[in-house]
């Protein structure tokens, strides 16, 4: 079934960060964490999270905008006097999906989908930001006041 | 692509914009050709992690959503054809497409809410299909797969794919992308056997178009 093997995997081999790291995918953007804690579990330092997804630890809760989750005595982790925030714990708490490769320390992660509901279900149409072509960065609410036709295609 | 362009000049206003987008983990070096050889000067976006397709719940390309002024979706989901196509192996010619989509969309930028190819809020969201969690999670599975691609991490790269494919068998899109890369091709026997048995269980790879 492997016709275009040099079109599958057209790429060399190279490292997926610098050893230790850990890899974090969300909404398309990847970020390389220099430290974080145990394999099974993604600890992150609680100001990396802002740097992820956009939220914040605050006395009141885990929040982004107005949405703020309650603190769980799930999301603190001391390891060797050192404070961690579990991610994955969180995203478990709020039912964002994620597939990890703990072997390779890259984790992915999915919308949220109480952010995704909060805009779809009202059929507002979601916030995204991708970088077009020319390099600027696109985002829907660029748009407030034109009207858009968002249409996908494909070369294949 | 480059009925789109010509369908952007002719309609020539400021206030309306194509957000045209790729979903092609084969990235620049596939698209950009395309984009290219149409002379798009609409917005182009090379999406190689399918983002507006998991955004919009879109299972196939081409798919489309039109969004008025105020964010708000005022259609969504339907096979986005400007305009009728044939394709022809020498013995057989097989037409797709339509010729009332770009009539309606240029009917909608000049008439607005006034427009009546445009859907009620509650027609919108019944339009707006389904994303269940499985279905985020392959989102995350295809991009992880992406992400050991780019790489070169190859058996990890298939195996996310694979993953992503499993946990969410209805996204044509996760289908295709990945049949592109074997010698049959995204349009073969497999993905015509595919598409008869999708049907036969009365899902639709594309929604009527309704218009």
């Amino acid at each position: 079934m492997m016709a275009f093997p040099q079109l599958r995997h057209p790429f060399t081999t190279s490292a997926l960060h610098p050893p230790g790291s850990t890899s974090v995918l969300y909404q398309g953007k990847t970020l390389t964490l220099s430290t974080t804690g145990a394999d099974d579990e993604l600890l992150i330092r609680a100001e990396d999270l802002t740097r992820i997804n956009g939220f914040e630890v605050k006395a009141e809760g885990v929040c982004l905008g107005d949405l703020c989750i309650p603190l769980q005595d799930t999301f603190n982790v001391t390891l060797a006097d050192q404070n961690w925030f579990n991610l994955s714990a969180f995203a478990r708490f709020i039912g964002q999906p994620f597939v990890a490769d703990t072997q390779n320390r890259v984790w992915s992660f999915a919308e949220i989908p109480a952010k995704r509901e909060s805009t779809l279900s009202a059929a507002m149409a979601p916030e995204f930001e991708l970088t077009d072509r020319k390099g600027a960065v696109i985002r829907m609410s660029d748009f407030k006041g034109k009207k858009a036709l968002i249409v996908t295609w494909s070369s294949w | 692509m480059p009925v789109w362009q010509r369908i952007y000049e002719e309609i020539d206003n400021p206030d309306f914009v194509i957000i045209c987008a790729a979903q092609d983990t084969g990235g620049e070096a596939v698209a950009g050709p395309i984009f290219d050889a149409a002379g798009a000067t609409y917005i182009q976006i090379v999406d190689e992690n399918h983002r507006i397709s998991s955004l919009f719940n879109f299972v196939n390309v081409p798919s489309s959503a039109w969004i008025d002024e105020t964010g708000r979706i005022v259609r969504i989901d339907e096979g986005t054809y400007s305009q009728i196509h044939a394709i022809s192996d020498g013995q057989e010619t097989i037409t797709f497409g339509n010729d009332v989509y770009t009539p309606a969309l240029k009917d909608w930028i000049e008439n607005g809410e006034n427009s009546p190819y445009i859907n009620a809020p509650e027609q919108v969201s019944e339009n707006i299909r389904t994303h269940s969690k499985e279905q985020l999670k392959a989102d995350a599975a295809f991009c992880l797969g992406n992400f050991f691609r780019v790489h070169g991490h190859n058996d990890l790269a298939d195996h996310y794919w694979a993953l992503a494919q499993t946990l969410n068998p209805e996204s044509i899109n996760f289908f295709r992308q990945n049949l592109t890369l074997t010698e049959e091709g995204s349009a073969g026997n497999t993905f015509r056997q595919r598409i008869s048995e999708y049907i036969s269980q009365g899902k639709d790879y594309y929604r009527p178009l309704d218009i």
